[in-house]
Parts: C-alpha cells; sequence; structure tokens
C-alpha cells in the first residue's frame, strides 16, 4: 500500500450494476412501504369492516353472490338509527365513559405512588413487591369474578357502577405500576438528588419535579387504563345486572343479539361507535404515548 | 296496606281473566280445572328482582312486561325484570347463586336449576297446583321442574324452544319429495339429491351451543345411541353411536362446505341468503324472516316450512328442547312474592298471551296450552307443539348435574360427530375419545 493512497481515500464507489441501494425507490418499496401497507390492512380492515356493515342494508349484509362483500352498494342510515334511538345507547356510552375514567383516576393515582416508591425508595425487597404486584397481573379475571364478586356483595357495592371502579383497579393497578417503574427509571436521578439538597420533601419532588417531567408515561398508563376499562366485560357482565346501568360491551349484546338473530349491522355501528371514544383518546396524546414507550427523558 | 293474601290475589286473578276473556275470546278454547290456590301470603312491603334471557322478538319483552305490571297492580308488589343476553344469562346466574345476592326470581336455563338445587326455593305447591289446574306437565317439564329422582320441584318451566327442520319447500319439491322425509333413509336421500341439483341443506357441526348440540345429540339419539345412563355410566362408546357417526358422516358430505365451523347463526345466515334448502332451527328463524323490514328476505315466507326430525331406528323422536327454566333463590327476603310472581305468570290470562305474541317459540310446558290459538294461527308453526311433549333432555338418560352440564358445554357430543364426518377419525376412535372425556367430567375414567 503507498502513502498516497493512505492519504487520498478512494470516492465512494458507485452504485454496481445490478445492486439496489438502500435509499432506492425498489428497496423502500420492498423493506419499508409494503410491510407497512400489510400492517394497515390487518390493523384497519375490522374498523373498514366495522363501518361498512354499520352502513349496509340487511340484503346486502346476506347476499354475497350479487353484491361485493367489502363495498356498500346502497348505504343506509337504518342501523345507527336503531342503535341510537332503539335502544339506550347514549346512556350506555354516557356510564361506560363515568366508569372508565373514574377507574384509570384511581388506578393511575396509586400507581404513581407504588412506581415511585419501588423505583425510587429504593427500600429492602422493593424488587419482590415490584414483581409481586406484575404476578398479580397474570391472574385472568375469569378466575377472580367468583371471589371478587363475593368481595363486592359483602361490600353492598353489587349492581353498582362502584363495584366497577373499585375491581378494574384489580388489573388497572398492576398494569400501570410496571409501566411507570420504566419510565420513572428513565428519569434522571440526579434532578431528585438536586431538589432534596434544597430541601424538598418526597411528595413536593414527586409532585414538583418527577410527575411532570413524567407525563407522557403518565398519558400513556391512562390510555392503556382507559383502554381496558372501557372494553373489560366479564366483571360489567358479573357485577351489573339492571339493565341502565350496564355498560358499553355487554349491554350492545344485550339488546342487540336476540336468540340467534345477530343484528349485525346494528352491532357492528355500536362498535364502531363505542371505538370512537378510544381512538380520540389515542389521536390527542399519540406523540406522548409514543415518547413515553421510547423513553423520552434522558440522563 | 300492599299485603295480599290468597283469596285476594285469586280473585283479582280471576277478575283479570274475566276482562282478558272477555276483551278477546281468545282463550275460550283452552280447559281449566276448578282448583284451589295455594295459600301464599305474600309478604307485606315485598319487591322483587327478576332476570330473564332478552328478547328474541320484540313481543316477548313488551308482553312479559305487560304481565308483570298486571302482577304488581294485583298485588301490590313492585318487581323489576331486568334482561341479559342469551350466553351471558348463565354467568349471572353462577355469581347470583354463589354470592347469595342479586335477583330474586331467575329466568334460566333448562340445567341451571338443578346446578343450584340447595340454594332454591321448594316450588312444589306452585307446580302441583298449576298442574292440576292446567291438566298436567309435559314429561320433559316433569324432568326440568323436578330434583332428579325426587317428586320435589325446585323449578317452574317456562317453555321450551324446540329445534326441527325449517326448509325450503320449492327445493324439497325440485328434489322429488312432497313431505319433508320422517325416516333417516329418506332423509339422506333428499341431503344428497339438494345437493345435486345445487340447494344443499346445512346443519350445524360446529360449536353452537344451540344447533350444534340439537343436531348431533338428534343423531346420535336417532340410532339408538346415548351419553350416560340412569346410573351416571358413560355409555357413549356403543355400536348404535358408531352407526349414528357413519350416518353423520354421510349426511355431511351432502351438505353445503363448511357446517364444522358453524355458530348458533350461521345456518340462519345461510338460509337467508337462499344458500341452503334445509336446517334445524326454532321458530325464530321463520319468524324474522316473516316479519322482515325488507321485502326480498319477507317474500321467502310463503316458501318455508318445518317438520319435526326424522325419527330413527328408536322409533321415537329425538329432538331436545332448550328451556326456559325459572327458580327462587333461598337469599330472597319474599319467596311468598315470588311464589305468587311465577304462578300468576303461568295461569291462562297472562301466560297464553305471552304465548301467542311470541308465536309459540317457548312452547307450553302445561298440557292446557295445546290448545292455544297459536297452534292455529299458523300451520306451518306445529312442529313446535309439541316440543316439551316428546323431546330429549341433554343428559338423556341420566340425571342432570354438573357432569352433564359441563359435557354438553365441552361440545363432547359435537365433536365427536365432527370429527368423523370431517375425517379426522374413525367411528369407533371419535366414540373412544368422546368416552374417555365424558368420564372426566363423571369422575368414573
Amino acid at each position: 500500500m503507498t502513502d498516497a493512497a493512505l492519504a487520498t481515500p478512494e470516492p465512494a464507489a458507485p452504485e454496481r450494476l445490478g445492486v439496489i441501494s438502500w435509499e432506492s425507490g425498489p428497496r423502500k418499496l420492498v423493506t419499508v412501504y409494503l410491510p407497512l401497507a400489510c400492517f394497515v390492512i390487518v390493523l384497519l380492515f375490522p374498523f373498514y369492516w366495522m363501518a361498512i356493515t354499520t352502513f349496509k342494508p340487511n340484503n346486502e349484509l346476506y347476499n354475497y353472490k350479487d353484491f361485493n362483500p367489502l363495498f356498500v352498494h346502497s348505504p343506509t342510515l337504518a342501523n345507527v338509527k336503531k342503535l341510537f334511538f332503539d335502544t339506550d345507547y347514549p346512556q350506555w356510552l354516557w356510564t361506560t365513559m363515568l366508569i372508565a375514567i373514574a377507574a384509570t383516576a384511581l388506578s393511575i393515582f396509586a400507581s404513581v405512588l407504588a412506581a415511585y416508591a419501588i423505583q425510587r425508595l429504593r427500600f429492602r425487597g422493593a424488587n419482590w413487591v415490584g414483581l409481586a404486584i406484575y404476578l398479580a397481573y397474570l391472574v385472568p379475571p375469569s378466575i377472580l369474578f367468583i371471589p371478587l364478586a363475593a368481595m363486592v356483595v359483602k361490600l353492598g357495592l353489587f349492581d353498582s357502577p362502584f363495584a366497577l371502579i373499585l375491581t378494574y383497579p384489580t388489573f388497572l393497578v398492576p398494569f400501570c405500576t410496571w409501566l411507570l417503574i420504566g419510565y420513572f427509571k428513565s428519569i434522571p436521578y440526579e434532578l431528585e438528588e438536586c431538589a432534596l439538597i434544597d430541601g424538598a420533601s418526597r411528595l413536593q419532588i414527586l409532585r414538583k419535579i418527577t410527575l411532570p417531567l413524567a407525563v407522557p408515561g403518565l398519558i400513556s398508563a391512562g390510555i392503556f387504563a382507559f383502554t381496558l376499562s372501557w372494553n373489560e366485560f366479564i366483571y360489567a357482565l358479573a357485577f351489573i345486572q339492571s339493565s341502565e346501568k350496564k355498560t358499553l360491551p355487554v349491554a350492545v349484546l344485550t339488546q342487540l343479539v336476540q336468540g340467534d338473530d345477530y343484528q349485525w349491522g346494528a352491532l357492528m355501528a355500536g362498535a364502531l361507535f363505542g371505538s370512537i371514544p378510544v381512538a380520540l383518546f389515542y389521536s390527542f396524546f399519540v406523540d406522548y404515548y409514543v415518547s413515553s414507550l421510547t423513553g423520552a427523558v434522558k440522563e | 296496606m300492599n299485603h295480599f293474601n290468597r283469596r285476594d290475589t285469586l280473585a283479582l286473578g280471576v277478575g283479570a281473566l274475566a276482562a282478558t276473556t272477555l276483551g278477546t275470546g281468545a282463550s275460550a278454547a283452552i280447559p281449566t280445572a276448578n282448583v284451589e290456590a295455594p295459600k301464599l301470603d305474600i309478604e307485606k312491603g315485598a319487591s322483587l328482582r327478576v332476570l330473564r334471557p332478552t328478547k328474541f322478538v320484540d313481543p316477548d319483552e313488551t308482553i312479559f312486561n305487560a304481565n308483570t305490571q298486571s302482577f304488581a297492580k294485583a298485588t301490590g308488589v313492585q318487581v323489576k325484570v331486568d334482561y341479559s343476553a342469551w350466553e351471558d344469562l348463565r354467568p349471572q346466574t353462577a355469581v347470583t347463586a354463589n354470592t347469595g345476592a342479586g335477583p330474586d326470581v331467575v329466568l334460566g336455563w333448562t340445567d341451571d336449576p338443578h346446578l343450584y338445587s340447595d340454594k332454591l326455593v321448594e316450588l312444589t305447591d306452585i307446580a302441583e297446583y298449576l298442574g292440576k289446574k292446567y291438566g298436567g306437565w309435559y314429561p320433559l317439564a316433569e324432568r326440568y321442574g323436578k330434583k332428579f329422582g325426587t317428586n320435589n320441584w325446585i323449578a317452574i318451566p317456562f317453555g321450551g324452544s324446540g329445534g326441527p327442520s325449517v326448509y325450503r319447500i320449492s327445493w324439497v319439491k325440485e328434489a322429488g319429495f312432497d313431505k319433508f322425509p320422517t325416516n333417516l333413509d329418506d332423509f339422506l336421500k333428499l341431503c344428497r339429491k339438494l345437493k345435486e341439483i345445487g340447494h344443499p341443506a346445512g346443519y350445524t357441526f360446529g360449536h353452537a351451543t344451540g344447533d350444534g348440540n340439537a343436531f348431533c345429540h338428534w343423531l346420535v339419539w336417532a340410532h339408538g345411541g346415548y351419553m350416560i345412563d340412569e346410573n351416571q355410566k358413560v355409555m357413549i362408546n356403543s355400536k348404535q353411536t358408531i352407526e349414528a357417526l357413519k350416518y353423520g358422516k354421510a349426511l355431511f358430505e351432502s351438505f353445503i362446505p363448511g357446517t364444522q365451523s358453524w355458530l348458533d347463526p350461521s345456518n340462519n345466515k345461510a338460509l337467508i341468503a337462499g344458500e341452503i334448502a334445509a336446517t334445524q332451527n326454532g321458530v325464530s328463524l321463520y319468524y324474522s324472516i316473516k316479519n322482515s323490514s325488507d321485502p326480498k328476505i319477507a317474500a321467502m315466507a310463503p316458501d318455508l316450512d318445518h317438520a319435526r326430525m326424522p325419527v330413527g331406528p328408536v322409533g321415537h323422536g329425538t329432538e331436545t328442547a332448550l328451556a326456559i327454566n325459572s327458580m327462587v333463590f333461598k337469599h330472597t327476603k319474599y319467596p311468598n312474592a315470588a311464589k305468587a310472581y311465577l304462578a300468576y305468570m303461568m295461569e291462562l290470562e297472562q301466560y297464553d298471551k305471552w304465548l301467542t305474541g311470541t308465536y309459540g317459540y317457548w312452547a307450553q310446558p302445561l298440557k292446557a296450552y295445546e290448545q292455544s290459538d297459536v297452534w292455529k294461527s299458523d300451520p306451518k308453526i306445529a312442529a313446535y307443539k309439541d316440543t316439551m311433549k316428546d323431546s330429549l333432555w341433554y343428559a338423556f338418560k341420566g340425571p342432570i348435574n354438573e357432569a352433564s352440564a359441563a359435557v354438553v358445554a365441552d361440545y363432547v357430543m359435537v365433536d365427536m360427530a365432527a370429527s368423523v364426518a370431517t375425517g379426522a377419525a374413525t367411528p369407533e376412535e371419535a366414540a373412544a375419545e368422546a368416552e374417555r372425556r365424558a368420564k372426566r367430567y363423571y369422575k368414573t375414567g
């Protein structure tokens, strides 16, 4: 090797004939756009199906020979009208919203305290406590609902919204706690040490330093908790019996499935409009949500 | 004062009966005996909560609620009725039974009172009264209402939904049959012919709570097979079962493809879409087509008819019935009010309106109601009239208990028939596997 060769590196080799670079259109198409398109189709198809079924008349729903099932040929609002005016759908939405918001707020409050204690106070056995909380999340609701029902009855909460507001945290708190432990871990401890030196108490640090920095994590936990509460079925089925107090997932089935006669149009309308509040939640806070999952605060 | 005794209640009931009869004359043909009602001193300040399955047609709920209001007006007992989706009723009943909270009265499913018999108020007095007054209970009603091996009533069956065949008249004729077959050989011939002319039949081999269980049990029972005997010995692995499975495979090959994956709504959808010529269903399918707001669907109704499922070598019908079976839980503070409510709802002036309004979907458990006008209103629904008279219960020939309920819930019979039909197992292998699974539940294996 000569000195000249060392001093002047060879210019980047031009693209060889027949080899596609990472930046080339065809490669991007294959490695990025095509997989992305597959994901989008798989994820959005159920929503598309819900939407077109909502606006299809019954004869189109059942007749695949004369009507392409992927399109609406004669759109109708009959299913939407049935849902909103022939059922108690607005009442169910309101009840579900109240229960989901209350259970989420309660769970986030408890989870913040638990996660902060486990992550920052570093008491003996903190890791084991964290693990135990996580294990509680692994117990399926289908096993828990009978013993929980006994407790709900003894507390006099049966057939009351509080039965759900107070039992949903049994699966929300473990999940949110673990999510927040991870987020608190990403907040530099030095910030809290500075506050301690300045004389701040633990609660002041939590309120004035940690929580403002953990807003993306809180929002992320809130979105998850709200979604889980919104969709929950088995506790809502077991602990609520009055028709007017039922939540959306249970009530829709009660009024729109009559024996083996499924009113698909109205059911899909119920599912479509029921998913809108959750979709709005996600769309408003998507930046926080992404940053919480990727860890926004770096040391 | 809202304290009504038997005489008050009876007097009010008679008044209501007179009003109804004068108003419509509809119930005049139903024979009743002059029987004294049991003395039920309704508790002072009583109120009731009732849980029942959701309506299958609108009149089911409106008439039931009207009858309930009529009871409240007559007795002063306030009654709140809650409705639950059919699949959700069982877990709600389980929670009620296990926590001792919730509704006083549950109109549950067939097996449920037998699973919680020690938590229920005995209903023998009102059951015997109703039986004497209305010509007696059908055998299946007694089976569902009485605690096994005793004469003690723990439930009042409100009615049963049968599963005859519903078929397209024109296509069956096109296949060369003037009437729907009544024996197994002709039934197989019909199904094969229907396939040839491009309008196959479709009976459910899938995990459909109602349709799958009804068809596969009919298939095995028609050949003389059965799951359990009177002493709870598992008997499914028999030569009769093997014959049934071979026949089932032949039938399956003539059906529209895919019936092994059908759920309860699947056959409804296929019939409405004009994809199949025959299937097995409650009267709801005919009702929904006949009353459809879509003129194209409603136009199908004149071409539909019903027929009892064909009879096999056993020589008698082997359909089953899904029953609404009402029970009163011991945790109620007002057992007399609850019993009075159930008796009131079964009385002529209330029950006949409900039976007629629901198009006989929940066919009567009391013999006198076979004279109801509903059975004369449309000859096409006559196949449902004797649902509670000559159907079998899922635990046939054994008792209804946790094990029998679990065997049905786990689709042991359905899986056995489907595995042979689809070629996944030989009849011998499938029967042996079903026997093994059933023995685990009966703890005899």
